[in-house]
């Protein structure tokens, strides 16, 4: 038993965690030899699809589900050898608004988990304080939660797993609900914490924002695997697509659209509205505007509408490649409309290396299929003891 | 943890990263959460409270009414009965009806991430459902003999170590039936169940037939009832009936604490728990 462990042991290490729901031909194998390591006061994003494995991944993680096989430690303590041990260093969000008990006060809630995770709660006043006024819940301490927004229970929630002082947390979700400038204030919330208090975050969100804004490192899940996992730089070098745009007037013929593709392997693109066809690819161009069509594959001719605008993408082009594309607009009569550079995103690096395309949408979390639990649901019945929240 | 005096405050002491949790804070936010919530709702307290006391005096005037004068007879073990099965029926809801909530909640989960450990905290939980039983059996029976001119005796030193140990093969089932709603999840009307027949168990016949010492609560119960209505001391009963109290009581508590330990594996294992 090891309270106190190895000073180098990193906060989380996972190795080769597998589990599998279900037998025979129902088999699912929702995490496939997942392996990690994340250092004290890193912040490490984990992404993926729909149906990845995350939250499952995450609870195997904090021995809430028993893996198949695997190895887990927080701190150096083997979570599903040694839990109540490695609890000491760990907590977690995990269901959003719901894990927190609506009929305390948020100030009660606090104290209440700080107990339960075994602390004086009487010890930890001047951090719940200073926790409240961070996530701007100071004038609703001494409301009952019950009373809150659903993104005031969501931030109650976020403060009672930061109740006491832990080396690591894992949080599912954790702007889901928030508005924009709670969200904003989790951020720095959560960049304070890892570095003035070197706490470890493993942050689970669909929030790119929140991901991009947050996170020293970024795993990407998909089929249960860890598909990448890296530095966000890193991640987003990998797709090496600085993604060069021009916009230019119709029509191009087929002898400019070869050249383009053939030394340029550009792909040529309309507004969809022009070309009335609701056919193909949309493709969100990360201005604001309508999301264009796709046309990269189709013959030049259809892009022949006299001044139609027409917008050609090169990816991945030096700057030599990029003069060389203007050139041959210029040499073929083409104007130019407009020219712009663009930095591939956290986003553009997630649907690559998951290849879900666009609109994959969001995974549904415990918190919105289970939200509301109202008091009144089940349980009329129950006599008494402990049957309010 | 309190450190020696005069010593340095240990790790411990201060609630640092990685210290030994303390009991006493377990304790003390499972108590103070039990009290706010049975101040800060007076009205759903007193609606339930009330609840009970009507069933009592439905069976109580209902049955003058049809048994007239040799109701009387039994009054003192309807009084004991009813006495227990408000009890027993506070500290089983404590667990079975407490664990799914928690469920429904999502509180379930961080319960388990305790660094006290799953048993401990249900353990404090469960200590502070049988003190407010106590709490909630105490009044109801105070109001019993009130309404019914009834006195019976209430030694301490008799009553509280028979109920302690009656209430020990209650908290098994209770245990056992919690463990059934983590793998199960809806078994609402299953709980209800029970809770009737606890009735059964309080009155079952045992003075007829010894067997029936066996069943959880039944022995505790005939014991209690001797006690209270007959004024019986704990020192004045046969020592292997006491004995026997005490091997059946944490027989129940242990198999039903392993059934819910079993269940919360079983639960981990299928992904259930934070399920319902």
């Amino acid at each position: 038993m090891t309270a106190n462990p190895p000073a180098r042991a990193p906060a989380l290490r996972v190795d080769g965690l597998a589990k599998t729901f279900g037998e025979g031909g129902e088999a699912v194998r929702a995490v496939d030899g997942v392996s990690l390591s994340v250092d004290h006061g890193e912040v490490l994003g984990v992404l993926g699809p729909n149906g990845a494995g995350k939250t499952t991944a995450i609870k195997s993680m904090l021995g809430l589900v028993l893996p198949d096989a695997g190895t887990v430690e927080i701190c150096g303590v083997d979570v599903h050898d040694e839990p109540a041990i490695a609890y000491r260093h760990v907590d977690a969000m995990l269901e959003g608004a719901r894990n927190v008990y609506w009929r305390l006060t948020v100030r009660e809630n606090l104290r209440y988990f700080a107990g339960l995770g075994g602390v004086d709660p009487g010890r930890l006043t001047e951090r719940h304080d200073r926790l409240l006024e961070s996530l701007d819940l100071a004038d609703v301490a001494d409301t009952v939660v019950n009373e809150l927004s659903r993104g005031m229970k969501q931030k109650v929630s976020l403060a009672t797993t930061l109740a006491r002082d832990v080396d690591v947390v894992f949080l599912d979700e954790p702007t889901l609900g928030l508005d924009v400038e709670s969200s904003i204030e989790l951020r720095s919330e959560l960049r304070r914490l890892a570095d003035g208090e070197n706490v470890t975050i493993v942050l689970c969100s669909h929030d790119m924002a929140v991901i991009e804004a947050v996170c020293d490192r970024i795993a990407i899940l998909q089929d249960g695997r860890v598909i990448a996992d890296d530095s966000m730089s890193e991640l987003v070098n990998v797709l090496r697509e600085k993604r060069f745009s021009v916009t230019t007037a119709g029509p191009i013929d087929d002898e400019l659209a070869v050249t383009l593709r053939e030394r340029f392997d550009a792909t040529i693109r309309e507004p969809a509205a022009q070309r009335g066809d609701e056919q193909g690819n949309e493709r969100d161009p990360g201005d604001g505007s309508a999301p264009e069509r796709m046309s990269g594959d189709e013959s030049a001719t259809e892009h022949e509408a006299e001044g139609n605008a027409v917008t050609i993408d090169a990816t991945g082009i030096d700057a030599e490649a990029a003069a060389g594309l203007l050139d041959a607009l210029r040499s073929a009569g083409r104007p130019l409309l407009d020219v712009e550079t663009a930095e591939p995103t956290l986003e553009d690096v997630f649907l690559r290396l998951t290849e879900t395309g666009p609109g994959g949408g969001s995974e549904p979390t415990a918190a919105s299929v289970g939200e509301q639990p109202d008091d009144s649901a089940a349980g009329d019945t129950e006599v008494i003891a402990d049957g309010e929240r | 943890m309190a450190s020696a005096k005069g010593a340095e405050p240990t790790a411990d002491d201060r609630g640092e990263r990685g210290s030994a949790p303390s009991v006493l804070a377990l304790i003390r936010v499972v108590l103070h959460k039990q009290f706010l919530l049975l101040v800060r709702y007076p009205l759903n307290t007193a609606s339930q409270f009330a609840t009970i006391f009507a069933f009592f005096l439905a069976i109580f005037y209902g049955g003058q009414a049809v048994a007239g004068a040799s109701l009387t007879d039994s009054l003192d073990g309807l009084i004991v009965g009813f006495f227990l099965w408000t009890m027993s029926t506070v500290a089983y809801a404590g667990l079975s009806w407490n664990v799914t909530r928690e469920a429904q909640w999502g509180t379930l989960e961080r319960l388990f991430m305790s660094p006290h450990g799953i048993g401990r905290v249900m353990g404090v939980k469960t200590a502070v459902n049988v003190l407010l039983s106590f709490l909630w059996g105490g009044v109801m029976l105070a109001l019993m003999m009130a309404v019914t001119g009834q006195v019976l005796a209430v030694d301490p030193l008799t009553v509280v170590p028979l109920l302690v140990l009656t209430l020990g093969s209650v908290v098994g089932i209770g245990f056992a039936f919690a463990g059934l709603a983590l793998v199960f999840k809806r078994v609402e009307n299953l709980f209800q169940l029970v809770q009737f027949a606890f009735v059964g168990l309080i009155a079952a016949p045992v003075g007829e037939i010894p067997a029936l010492r066996l069943l959880p609560m039944s022995h505790g119960s005939y014991l209690t009832s001797q006690a209270m209505a007959e004024g019986i001391p704990l020192w004045g009963m046969p020592a292997w009936e006491l004995g026997l109290l005490l091997a059946t009581s944490t027989a129940y508590l242990l198999a039903g604490y392993a059934c819910f330990h079993l269940a919360q594996r079983r639960s981990r294992r299928e992904g259930l728990l934070g399920q319902y």
